[in-house]
């Protein structure tokens, strides 16, 4: 039997169904995540935000499409890596997503726009890939990230 | 889990995860809010960018009537966030660690 931080390098996957009250249970899957591999609990905030904003961003853009998102969590040398998986999409890689104007004023501020501006300040890295409709963006958090 | 309910001397507490599923529910109790208003976050464990949407919207209506939010007992991890989103230029914070 190897020892439990071991067994978190295997990563562990499921489907979610696209759906905003469905939150709940990627938080419970990543609960699992990080109990079973004993994974680093300072971690855990910066985790469950890259998870949420991605997913959500999925859910409320890539309207086309009715298949459930997949979310892959693995541990790895430098933290954890996070992988979402959105089928039957057009392209939509979230690096070239506007950047948020934090420094605005108040009256200049709107709500929105900065889901996808938290995870690149929270990851060490982002990648994204695109083929065959299938739109796969992985993010790695370490203890080195600028993450809370 | 997330709660909001304004006690008895008008500081309203908000507690648990506040993310996209829940931020109608947070919108809909900061709606009814007229006043000046004080939210206590120090139970609150997770704020996403939705929450940070009702905040903000929140905020800018007061404001537009002359009024303000403050947000007090606010815990690393979520004054991290508002750090990070420009949001201690914006509203007046008290970070767990001021408070003592």
């Amino acid at each position: 039997m190897p020892p439990l931080n071991q067994l978190a390098q295997v990563p562990v996957k499921k489907r979610f169904p696209r759906e905003l009250d469905g939150l709940e249970a990627l938080v419970s899957f990543t609960d699992q995540f990080f109990r079973d591999g004993s994974v680093d609990s300072r971690l855990r905030f910066a985790v469950d935000l890259c998870i949420e904003e991605l997913f959500v961003n999925m859910v409320r853009y890539n309207r086309e499409t009715v298949h459930p998102i997949q979310l892959e969590l693995a541990t790895c040398e430098q933290g954890v890596k996070i992988t979402l998986t959105d089928y039957d999409v057009e392209r939509f890689d979230p690096r070239s997503a506007p950047a948020a104007d934090v420094h605005a004023p108040l009256e200049q501020r709107q709500p929105g726009g900065l889901g996808l501006f938290l995870v690149m300040k929270m990851v060490d890295s982002i990648h994204y890939e695109y083929a065959n409709r299938e739109s796969k963006i992985s993010v790695v958090i370490s203890d080195g990230a600028q993450h809370v | 889990m997330f709660k909001v309910a304004k006690a008895d001397n008008g500081v309203i507490h908000m507690s648990g995860r506040l993310d996209a599923a829940q931020a109608p529910r947070a919108q809909e109790f900061l709606d009814s809010e007229q006043g000046p208003c004080v939210i206590d976050l120090s139970a609150l464990q997770y704020i996403s960018s939705a929450g940070l949407g009702v905040l903000l919207r929140t905020h800018k209506r007061l404001m537009a009537a002359g009024e303000s939010v403050k947000l007090v007992e606010v815990n690393a991890h979520i004054n991290d966030v508002f750090s990070y989103s420009g949001f201690d230029r914006l509203f007046a914070i008290e970070t767990a660690s001021d408070v003592g």
